[in-house]
């Protein structure tokens, strides 16, 4: 490639980067979280202080949904609780919007899926930044950039990647240090980050994109091919006769034995769907997670009557369509291999956002002026925006833990408070980066970040102690891992924390980092002392 | 340099679907049964469009070619779709 090209491809890499780069920080770290929903789900739920409704049974549940709507009876679904310590919830769609609601919610349901769920709300963060409806979209623009950045970010390195790809030069030149780690983390992770690009902008702009699609170049086909394409509810009409269900529990067992004989070794159901109840045509489908297959999500469609199966979607049982549609979910997830394959997701999802924040450092360092005390301005903006957000977000995240925490030992509703926690901390953050010396700012929110972190981790294994020491179930393990992993998390930041303070010390004086260089005006024009 | 961004961007869009309708057209069954794949293959399409407009020489020709690419594909399809 031509010289030329190279600089347009390495100014796209910049720009694409530093458009995008804070808000996938956000989603990378929100989404590395995000590998362990369900144990933050039990952290927040432990078996000894299960949720409201934990112990209602399905049946209970969708007589009591029956009895109080009964004109959602021809289509709706129930969400399966993920352990014993959640609650089964309906959904369904009434005029104005969807509706959920768990056994005693039935007369007042929710319009929205989880309203107290820590979990839930870590994985908004990490999908929309929290924001309603426009967060999506925006972070679906920044999945195409996040796309352009990698495919520029090949074509510069490709030429001398073979060359300097195992090369860490660690030395006085921080610069090449960082570009070093920045592109080995790149380049080790590159696939993971493909398919991120990929099904990001996908899941994000999913709608948008085949409405245009359908108009552009499918001839007004593309919906009806889609829904064949993806269906595995089967067309039924309502007979009109009355028939006798199965039990839940029955229609769950049925499902489970016939995803068995597809060639996968578990089948977990998480989630039902329902059309016609209570006609003799009703249709029950069941979804589960199956391990150790690429279409981790699968389907049984079944007669709700009498159990004659109608649908097999799992396992060697898929189309190509139909595997092409559930790998999506399970490759973005890292739901297909257990255990370790969360781990991996969770510690590239960490790598990801140390890609981005890394990304911002070298911009900073390669506008550096070396020869002189004072900072070019952008460089003093730059490295407050990254210390700001980045940094920032990380505390917010831990705030929304500890403000979870919290608002459960007082019998409050978690669901203003965690938003309220994270919101807060993340402004407060920012603002602090931008009127305290950068380089006193990054170590204290680096500090602030690593004590709350732990903290949070070491007060909640010190009061469950002994309640964890009586349940000894799985569901207790998973707490143990969320505090053990915020312990490690903490010790990570304080780290930083401590390298942060040592470059502030005693690193190269000209430098935005630099205490010595640190501007007393807030705009930070640079002069020095 | 932004009149090829935007052309990669604004003509790499339609660009792209109508390469994977064209594609699936000429699949048996106009394709059905590779819908999907196809769909994922959008958004890395259209990524390597706006990619590669940046290796033309200036912003015009991104637009020229881009452009005619775009006609030539659409009208291929429109071609195809006439007796059926």
């Amino acid at each position: 490639m031509k010289a030329a090209t190279l600089r347009t491809f390495q100014t796209v890499h910049t720009w694409t980067g530093l458009l995008a780069g804070f808000a996938l920080f956000v989603a990378f770290y929100a989404g590395a979280l995000t590998v362990f929903h369900d144990d933050i789900a039990a952290w927040q739920n432990p078996p000894w202080r299960a949720a409201a409704d934990a112990e209602v049974s399905l049946d209970t549940l969708m007589e009591r949904l029956l009895a109080q709507h009964p004109d959602v009876r021809d289509d709706f679904g129930i969400i399966l609780p993920r352990d014993g310590s959640h609650a089964a919830y309906a959904y369904w769609e009434a005029k104005d919007g969807t509706r959920f609601a768990t056994a005693s919610q039935m007369e007042a349901p929710r319009t929205e899926a989880a309203e107290n769920e820590l979990a839930d709300f870590v994985y908004a963060l990490h999908d929309s930044l929290g924001l309603p409806v426009i967060g999506l979209y925006l972070m679906g623009i920044v999945s195409v950039l996040y796309g352009l950045a990698l495919l520029s970010g090949i074509l510069i390195h490709l030429p001398q990647l073979a060359k300097d790809f195992f090369a860490m030069r660690v030395g006085r030149n921080l610069k090449r240090l960082w570009q070093d780690a920045h592109n080995a983390i790149g380049v080790i992770s590159l696939p993971f980050h493909v398919i991120f690009a990929v099904t990001g902008a996908l899941f994000c702009l999913f709608t948008i994109t085949l409405v245009s699609l359908n108009t552009i170049a499918f001839d007004g086909k593309l919906f009806d091919a889609f829904a064949r394409a993806t269906a595995t509810t089967p067309t039924v009409t309502a007979s009109g006769t009355p028939a006798t269900m199965l039990t839940t529990d029955a229609l769950i067992e049925r499902a489970r034995a016939e995803a068995m004989k597809s060639g996968v070794t578990t089948f977990e159901p998480d989630y039902m769907h329902f059309v016609h109840y209570g006609d003799r045509n009703a249709v029950a489908e069941v979804r589960g997670l199956s391990q150790h297959t690429l279409g981790s999500y699968g389907t049984v469609a079944m007669s709700a009557h009498d159990g004659r199966v109608l649908g097999t979607y799992v396992g060697d049982r898929y189309s190509l369509n139909g595997i092409s549609y559930a790998s999506l979910f399970g490759l973005h997830f890292g739901s297909f291999g257990g255990r370790t394959v969360q781990w991996l997701y969770f510690i590239l999802g960490l790598g990801g956002a140390f890609l981005f924040y890394s990304g911002n450092l070298l911009w900073i360092e390669s506008r550096r002026k070396r020869r002189h005390l004072d900072q070019p301005r952008k460089t003093w903006v730059m490295a407050r925006a990254t210390v700001g957000v980045c940094i920032g977000s990380c505390l917010a995240i831990s705030g929304a833990f500890v403000a979870t925490w919290v608002a459960e030992r007082l019998g409050v509703d978690a669901g203003v408070p965690q938003r309220a926690a994270c919101y807060g901390l993340f402004l407060g953050a920012c603002a602090y980066a931008c009127l305290r010396p950068v380089a006193r700012a990054t170590v204290e929110l680096l500090w602030a970040t690593a004590a709350l972190t732990s903290a949070m981790a070491i007060v909640d294994l010190a009061v469950n102690a002994s309640a964890m020491l009586h349940d000894g179930s799985p569901l207790t393990w998973r707490v143990i891992g969320v505090d053990l992993t915020g312990i490690a998390l903490g010790i990570v930041f304080a780290l930083f924390a401590r390298a942060a303070a040592r470059r502030a010390r005693t690193g190269d004086a000209n430098s935005v980092w630099a205490l010595r260089a640190a501007s007393p005006s807030a705009t930070g024009s640079g002069l020095s002392q | 340099m932004i009149a090829r961004c935007l052309a990669g961007t604004l003509l790499g869009f339609p660009l792209a679907a109508l390469l994977l309708a064209l594609l699936l057209h000429l699949l048996p069954g106009h394709g059905e049964a590779f819908l999907i794949p196809a769909l994922i293959l959008f958004f890395p399409l259209w990524t390597a469009f706006m990619a590669g407009a940046y290796m033309f020489r200036n912003g015009l020709r991104a637009w020229l070619v881009m452009g005619g690419a775009n006609a030539v594909v659409f009208g291929a399809l429109w071609l195809l779709r006439l007796p059926g």
